[in-house]
């Protein structure tokens, strides 16, 4: 070897109680080029970058810059030896300028308004990020607030940038521009790692690619040039073949939901849902894959009316709820199991009582009175059936694990009796033990003759479960799969947005 | 090497407020001693006679609960507020419109009789309150302005307006010129229950009482507490926000306005620039510490009460009233440091050992 490369990640473990996040993945980085970290969420991406920055050190292997094997305690350390990490939730200050947030934190001692925005002008126009030093921080687009992030670690001369899923709050443009700017800190010489799923932007931006699965490393130092994004996708998904676990499929009954030429706007009001129709039978699962951010967790907020829908309809048992409010739709029988856990589906500061009833709790009235014997007896009834282990009733939910939680929320909402079930990524980040007892009780609904939408990232999941798998990319349904039927190869492309010619919807 | 920790406790320590609340006073106690022997007095002395006077007989226990009122009024409205997460930091000004409008029902009912113009009076206070909580309250609904501004801002304009009127159209022709209003005819007066404790008392207890039930046992109140956890929770519980927000900053506006009326008619004979006396401010104080329950707001207000009462009793003796404005704020400084030991505990750790690991399998 020639000359040592600027950053070293050799047979890295750690594991967590009940998981293992890393498993002898490895990561070699050249000096000069934009390196992207590909993997499905879980597959140990933020860990392995995490184990990097310094946030955490690892159980075994080694860390190198330079050929020198490195001992982070700190994330200050990684950033004194000139690594910068630029994480997904801005830590910006918003009523700073853009020049008080760069130098904010850093050992510079000066405090010349004049001399510092100058200085970070200097900076940033070498590396042509355009921004105004001047301007605080509230008055920025997303995109302008990840240059200022991006500033920062230059401005501490970092020599490693990484990069977790940045273009998932730009626009195409800015995400654009950003690629641009990457470019030219890779021709000064310094290293970018660029962490994403979207393959379009590895392909584009991206010098070289490894991909992760399980914690493992598949696939290293990738040259993008000689490598097509089907490929990468298929390395991201793995071609585990499937043992015949899948639970047996009946005949499904009429339409319960049905969806047709749906659009929606994302949080950033860009459009997240093209025209997507959709139907669902009594007694099936619907799965929907894809990568994230392409428009499912719109889809599943549209369905249970938490998101409004700019053109089309959503029909509820023939009934149009296209603008009917979340309750409304509760009550005609669809339950929504979303995305968020704690914040959405569950009040975070409030008892395991209080969070039992939320959908129930006017049926346990006494006049304008709520009667606390019956909301303690509802409530220990689904705690005893979903298997939630718990402490006092009437303890906030924070002591709940994960997995309790979500036996809990998906407990409440499948308890009453529902025509549909909207399930977003259920089982994401809980153990063994969890994902199968919400897998159970999706399975157990659907015998029942209930028609179950679900998202998820993993495909394992949702080849196990769902009788039929549809596949969006970019807010638009592109394939459909018979699960029993299908080679994960295609899936991943079709995930990639390449469409296959036989699967096309 | 260690180092000390603060970890959150899975559920909040039984009966840790009340604790906190004593390790604070306790604490203020212990600073004004400092301070009164600094300024060559005895601090047991003192205390003592702060006591006798605040608590020690039944003219003193009327006297704190007098003062209770409107602590305790005042310290509702900012907790019904922030039961949701809403700032109501206008207590002070919806007081002032509070006791404008029952001096205007005083005004003009000038010769009704006692009971029916006492209710003017009282109704009075709690719509001229709303009326100011009202644009805070649309703004936040329906455009989504930060109240803690708009309240805040609006008490400026309340007292304006009420200097306004006690110089202009209201001032007493005979006050030689005084900003004051003619004194209230003599039924607008509240009647008295003992010593000089008035009805109010009974009225804030009510109300108190009232809320307090509501917010912990009806259907409205369950939605409050969801709502305040998160607003997101509450969208997806099909619970209307803005109406929500809505109801609750008019209800804290006319609660505040209430004790504006309460203090008009219990406690003042006329209407004056000095009427609220800071209690809006002090209301923000005395919710904090109860933690937005009203349960916890009667026996704050009452605390609080006790130690104005007191402080103003030392001043015959020579103690600057700063000493007891200075007390106060050690018992809040003293219960809101002590009351993160009801949250968290303390631990040591090894240095270097990085504690944002522990936090994921716990969650």
């Amino acid at each position: 070897m020639s000359q040592a490369a600027a950053v070293e990640l050799v047979d890295i473990w750690k594991r967590f109680p009940g998981v293992v996040a890393n498993a002898g993945a490895n990561l070699r980085v050249e000096r000069g080029t934009v390196h992207a970290v590909l993997g499905e969420n879980g597959a140990g991406k933020s860990t392995l970058m995490n184990v990097l920055s310094g946030v955490y050190r690892p159980d075994e292997g080694e860390v190198r810059l330079d050929g020198t094997p490195q001992r982070f305690h700190t994330p200050a350390d990684a950033l004194a030896a000139g690594i910068g990490m630029v994480h997904q939730e801005f830590r910006l200050v918003p009523s700073f300028t853009v020049a008080e947030n760069v130098v904010l934190g850093s050992a510079e001692r000066i405090l010349r308004r004049q001399d510092v925005e100058a200085r970070v002008d200097e900076v940033a126009r070498r590396f042509g990020l355009a921004t105004e030093p001047d301007r605080p921080v509230w008055q920025l687009s997303m995109g302008e607030r990840q240059r200022v992030e991006i500033l920062k670690s230059l401005w501490r001369d970092a020599r490693i940038l990484i990069l977790d899923e940045p273009t998932a709050v730009l626009t195409p443009n800015e995400a654009d521009e950003l690629g641009e700017v990457l470019r030219h800190m890779a021709d000064d010489g310094r290293s970018v790692i660029f962490i994403s799923h979207k393959l379009h932007e590895v392909t584009g931006f991206c010098d070289v690619a490894t991909v992760l699965r399980g914690g493992e490393t598949v696939a290293a130092s990738l040259p993008v040039a000689e490598t097509d994004a089907a490929t990468l996708a298929n390395l991201m998904v793995g071609s585990t073949s499937l043992a015949g676990e899948r639970p047996p499929y009946r005949t499904p009954g009429e339409v319960r939901l049905a969806v047709s030429g749906l659009c929606a706007l994302d949080d950033r009001g860009l459009p997240a849902l093209h025209d997507v129709d959709l139907e669902i039978r009594s007694g099936e699962i619907v799965g929907i894959a894809g990568v994230a951010g392409n428009g499912q967790r719109e889809l599943a907020q549209v369905a249970a009316g938490l998101r409004g829908s700019t053109a089309g309809s959503v029909h509820l048992d023939g009934k149009d709820v296209t603008s009917a409010p979340p309750r409304r739709r509760f009550g005609l029988g669809l339950c929504y199991i979303p995305e968020d856990r704690i914040g959405v589906g569950l009040a975070p500061r409030l008892s395991v009582v209080e969070n039992a009833v939320l959908r129930t709790y006017k049926g346990h009235r006494r006049g304008p009175f709520l009667v606390g014997s019956r909301l303690t007896a509802y409530c220990r009834d689904l705690v005893e059936r979903f298997g939630v282990r718990t402490g006092a009733l009437g303890d906030p939910i924070a002591g709940l694990s994960g997995g309790n939680l979500q036996r809990l929320l998906v407990g409440r909402e499948l308890s009453g009796r529902p025509d549909v079930v909207v399930a977003a990524q259920p089982t994401r980040g809980l153990d063994v033990q969890g994902v199968k007892a919400i897998q159970d009780l999706l399975v157990a609904e659907r015998d029942a003759g209930t028609a179950v939408l679900l998202i998820s990232e993993d495909l394992d999941e949702l080849l196990t479960l769902a009788d039929r798998l549809l596949v969006m990319h970019e807010g638009r349904i592109v394939a459909a799969f018979d699960p029993m039927d299908s080679e994960r190869s295609v899936i991943g492309e079709a995930m990639a947005g390449h469409l296959a010619d036989e699967g096309a919807a | 090497m260690k180092r000390p920790v603060l970890v959150r406790r899975h559920r909040p320590l039984r009966g840790g407020q009340p604790l906190a609340f004593a390790v604070g006073l306790i604490l203020a106690l212990a600073v004004g001693a400092v301070l009164l022997m600094a300024a060559d007095h005895e601090p047991l002395r003192v205390y003592q006679r702060m006591f006798e006077k605040s608590l020690g007989d039944q003219n003193a226990w009327s006297l704190t609960l007098n003062r209770a009122v409107p602590l305790g009024l005042a310290g509702l409205a900012v907790a019904v507020a922030g039961s949701m997460g809403l700032w109501n930091i206008g207590a002070e000004g919806q007081i002032l419109a509070g006791a404008i409008g029952a001096a205007w029902v005083a005004r003009i009912g000038g010769t009704w009789p006692g009971p029916m113009l006492l209710t003017g009076m009282l109704v009075g206070a709690v719509i001229g309150g709303g009326l100011l909580a009202l644009v805070p309250a649309m703004a936040r609904a329906r455009i989504g302005v930060n109240e803690i501004i708009t309240t805040l801002m609006l008490n400026e304009i309340a007292l304006r307006l009420l200097q306004w009127l006690i110089h202009g159209p209201w001032k007493d022709p005979d006050s030689y010129n005084f900003p004051l209003t003619p004194v209230l005819p003599a039924q607008a007066h509240l009647p008295t229950l003992f010593g000089r404790a008035h009805f109010g008392v009974i009225i804030a207890g009510a109300v108190i009482l009232v809320f307090g039930i509501a917010a912990s046992r009806t259907a409205w109140g369950y939605e409050l507490r969801v709502a305040g956890s998160s607003a997101d929770t509450a969208r997806y519980a099909g619970i209307s926000l803005k109406r929500k927000i809505l109801t609750v900053l008019l209800l804290s506006g006319g609660v505040a306005g209430l004790a504006g009326g309460v203090e008009l008619s219990g406690t003042a004979d006329r209407l004056t620039e000095g009427i609220s006396n800071g209690f809006g401010y002090a209301g923000i104080i005395v919710a904090a510490l109860a933690l937005m329950r009203p349960s916890g707001v009667a026996a704050v207000a009452l605390l609080f009460g006790a130690v104005q009462v007191g402080g103003q009793s030392i001043q015959i003796i020579g103690v600057p009233a700063s000493i007891s404005t200075i007390l106060q704020a050690f018992i809040l400084f003293g219960a809101i440091g002590a009351g993160v030991f009801v949250r968290y505990s303390l631990r040591l750790v090894p240095t270097g050992v990085d504690a944002s690991g522990e936090g994921g399998t716990a969650a």
